[in-house]
């Protein structure tokens, strides 16, 4: 992301740097999809073996791989699904009986709505608390959330949830303790499942970017810049917002990128715990059903979700700190 | 979708019942399919001859039946009057299609390990059928009251997966096997309008999230839960707990066609070593089952025989020096944890023969292919089957020629003691028949099999209507939740 002198070169740069990553992007899309291609076919079993299970005949098996030609070479079933999919057809799961799409798109709204819940409670208020932990280090209330968000860092999803479970389930029944409602309800039924999943997921990741965000602050407070501005008579809420803030806030940037792909697809654990009927159950039954149709579209996904968030997260950086965006007309 | 709104409700005539996703999405209302849902199917459609709380066979859609004196030929009489959910008239043209699916070959139904002995069926009129067998088999009707055996409607085979039309005592309103599937009550029911007037059945890929769910009043019914943990439901105020006997069973199979399994001094003293009271406990819990003296027979078959088959590691030893093996044996054995206890019941058996000088190592396969790669391909395996009447399970699991016959072992004299029993008109003496046949078995089998599970079931104390007795003889349409 360096730029010389002129808002010419920049632009230029700015374009190869584009042309570059969305090279990049592709290439890594292409390259997983084939090696998880690959991984899956070399897994014994496969979706015939899947549907029919135990008492799946020889001849059964046979059939329904000459049906869902499964005995043609690896290399050319790989050709005919990513023929399909630059079509728009994800393919037909052969252990469901269903399109992929139809399975997965209902999953991945009900993993983006957890996700989005989930990031709503826990970078904000992240963000704050760590402001004003390092803004007033001494500060009980500041120690205990510290302390509190560490402790929840560490705890094993599963912990927390039955802890929160058992708290605003039974002893406060607030909040409904499992997801009862389909897969493909709507957001309106879905809703009064979502917060203990979301609180969860919130816990988990609420303290890394606290800290960071608290460490930033420590160390943005000590410099020459902040001391002039207090020196200059700046009102304390002022420094804090606009002078501490901005400037600690790139680093946090990137932690929150990081949790907030990680929301997008590492929810295997708070999903059974809650059985709430997102992508992370699917792709386990997927995987233990040799789904290949189905464990593809998670995949991409899953690595579209973290280069996505990595793009966001370069924006928001450039914009925030001005030396890199100097040359902005 | 008031109830599935979560909170804790007080609609009545609403049931919600928590099912596994054991077929992880691949589940079907053909009741005759491999992937079929259970016990789903159960509610919509009817048996031809159902059970009575004893296992005695009782009228279904069948009135009546009897046979010609070999045992070969059953006549059926049938209800009248019993509408399909669409309106339709059921008669003996859908029996004949119903059982024609099941025993198709190219078809291959699971039932058909089960009324295989079918060889044809006839419509005489419109209210008669008759079926012909391929031998005798005196308990037909209850070979007709397996769970699986359902009526469906003449060419519903297309659509009966997702849209299934039946008799039962309530009907689909929308089928989704992985979230929440809905029944409501079929007013025009034979056997009396049920008392619910709904049925929701919640999908829970994870156990625990199920029991969560009935802590939180979330749904009212758990079909099974691991006894180990039932305490958590002692509140007698809210819950009911019932432990029911079950023809549930594992095993540990030995190949007959293999070295040293082919000596039947070496396979008797594998049994003999080990102590079944104590396996059971360890494995299943206290209380979590029942030992059996390796015949599949469970306890509520008017067939089944108890032994005695103590430990015996002296007579075990023995045996083994006769065989050749004077310094004991080292035998692997493969196991997976593709089922729940598959594992501990070979940890607990090595523990109990190691006194009788059997060493055993445990081989972990990978659960995925363990059917496929291990399960009757190895020379020593766990095993585990689910619930059978004694004329089938003897059949389907011991019999030469059987497809599953897990050991390969081939006893043309237990065939024959097999057809003499199944073709027996008197039952006293067919019971002496199949005693004989167990005791048999446990002379020369390759399989250990230690005991029965007992299943543990739990419903909110709203609930009423459930006998403590399996599922397969639970009449839906007389539950009621208050």
């Amino acid at each position: 992301m360096q730029c010389d002198g002129s808002e010419l070169a920049f632009r230029d740069n700015g374009m190869k740097n584009f042309a570059r990553r969305a090279l990049f992007t592709i290439g890594a899309f292409v390259s997983l999809a084939v090696l998880s291609f690959l991984g899956i076919d070399a897994l014994p079993g496969d979706g015939c073996t899947a549907l029919l299970g135990r008492f799946g005949t020889e001849a059964k098996i046979a059939e329904c791989r000459v049906e869902h030609q499964l005995n043609d070479p690896v290399i050319v079933r790989l050709g005919s699904w990513a023929s399909d999919v630059v079509q728009g057809d994800l393919g037909y799961s052969i252990k469901r009986d269903e399109q992929v799409a139809q399975i997965i798109l209902p999953r991945i709204r009900n993993t983006a709505m957890l996700a989005l819940v989930a990031a709503i409670m826990a970078f904000p208020t992240a963000i704050a608390a760590g402001l004003l932990i390092g803004r007033f280090p001494r500060s009980r209330i500041g120690k205990a959330i510290n302390t509190m968000g560490v402790v929840a860092m560490t705890l094993p999803e599963f912990v927390i949830a039955t802890v929160l479970w058992l708290v605003f389930s039974i002893w406060i029944p607030i909040f409904p303790g499992v997801t009862v409602v389909p897969s493909n309800a709507t957001f309106m039924e879905l809703l009064p499942h979502i917060w203990m999943p979301a609180l969860t997921l919130a816990s988990v990741v609420f303290a890394h970017s606290m800290r960071t965000m608290k460490a930033g602050v420590t160390t943005i407070q000590a410099m020459p810049f902040v001391e002039s501005a207090r020196l200059r008579g700046t009102k304390e809420r002022v420094t804090l917002l606009r002078h501490i803030l901005p400037a600690a806030l790139p680093p946090v940037v990137n932690t929150i990128a990081v949790d907030a792909a990680w929301l997008l697809t590492g929810t295997f654990v708070t999903e059974a715990i809650f059985n709430y009927r997102g992508l992370g159950r699917l792709t386990i039954d997927a995987i233990s059903d040799r789904d290949t149709a189905v464990i593809l579209p998670i995949v991409l996904f899953s690595l579209g979700a973290y280069l996505t968030m990595s793009l966001i997260a370069d924006t928001v950086v450039r914009l925030l700190d001005p030396r890199l965006r100097q040359h902005r007309s | 979708m008031l109830a599935a709104c979560g909170r804790a409700t007080t609609v009545t005539g609403v049931l919600r019942v928590a099912n596994d996703a054991g077929f992880g999405g691949a589940e079907t209302m053909d009741p005759y399919d491999g992937n079929r849902t259970w016990p789903t199917i159960n509610m919509v459609f009817d048996r031809l001859i159902g059970v009575d709380k004893d296992f005695s066979p009782i009228p279904e859609l069948a009135l009546s039946w009897t046979s010609n004196e070999e045992l070969n030929e059953w006549t059926l009489v049938l209800r009248e009057g019993v509408l399909f959910h669409d309106g339709s008239e059921f008669n003996a043209d859908d029996v004949v299609y119903s059982i024609n699916r099941m025993i198709d070959p190219e078809f291959d139904s699971p039932v058909r390990a089960v009324l295989g002995v079918i060889e044809s069926v006839e419509a005489i009129d419109n209210y008669t059928v008759k079926l012909s067998l391929s031998t005798g088999e005196a308990d037909l009707p209850s070979l007709l009251a397996d769970y699986r055996a359902l009526m469906t409607p003449v060419d519903s085979q297309e659509t009966i997966g997702r849209a299934p039309i039946g008799t039962g005592p309530f009907r689909m309103e929308t089928f989704d096997p992985e979230g929440t599937t809905v029944l409501v009550a079929n007013e025009n029911y034979f056997f009396g309008k049920p008392e619910l007037s709904k049925i929701e059945i919640i999908t829970f890929a994870d156990s625990q999230s199920a029991a969560q769910a009935l802590a939180g009043d979330q749904v009212d019914l758990l079909l099974a839960i691991d006894g180990k943990s039932s305490s958590i439901f002692g509140d007698t105020s809210k819950y009911t707990l019932q432990t029911i006997p079950s023809g549930d069973w594992n095993a540990i199979d030995f190949r007959v066609d293999r070295k040293p399994f082919d000596d039947a001094r070496v396979r008797k003293a594998l049994r003999i070593a080990a102590d079944r009271q104590v396996i059971a406990d360890t494995v299943l819990g206290v209380g979590g089952g029942v030992p059996a003296c390796d015949t599949p027979v469970w306890t509520a078959d008017p067939y089944r025989w108890d032994g005695p088959c103590a430990k015996d590691t002296e007579g075990a030893k023995a045996l083994l020096a006769e065989a050749g093996f004077p310094d004991g044996i080292d035998i692997d054995i493969y196991t997976s944890d593709v089922e729940v206890h598959m594992v501990e019941l070979v940890e607990a058996y090595q523990q109990q023969v190691k006194d009788a000088g059997i060493r055993v190592t445990i081989k972990m396969a990978d659960a995925s292919g363990f059917w496929d790669d291990v399960w009757m391909k190895e020379s020593a395996f766990v095993d585990s089957w689910g619930q059978r009447p004694a004329a089938q399970v003897l059949n389907e699991v011991y019999r030469s020629t059987a497809a599953w016959n897990p050991t390969g072992q081939v006893d043309k004299a237990l065939d024959a003691m097999l057809d003499d029993a199944r073709s027996t008109k008197d039952l006293a003496q067919r019971k002496q028949k199949y005693i004989a046949v167990q005791q048999h078995i446990f002379e020369n089998s390759g399989i250990f099999l230690p005991y029965h599970k007992t299943l543990t079931r739990v419903m909110s104390s709203k609930v009423q209507g459930i006998d403590p007795i399996v599922i397969d003889a639970v009449r839906w349409e007389r539950i009621s939740v208050s």
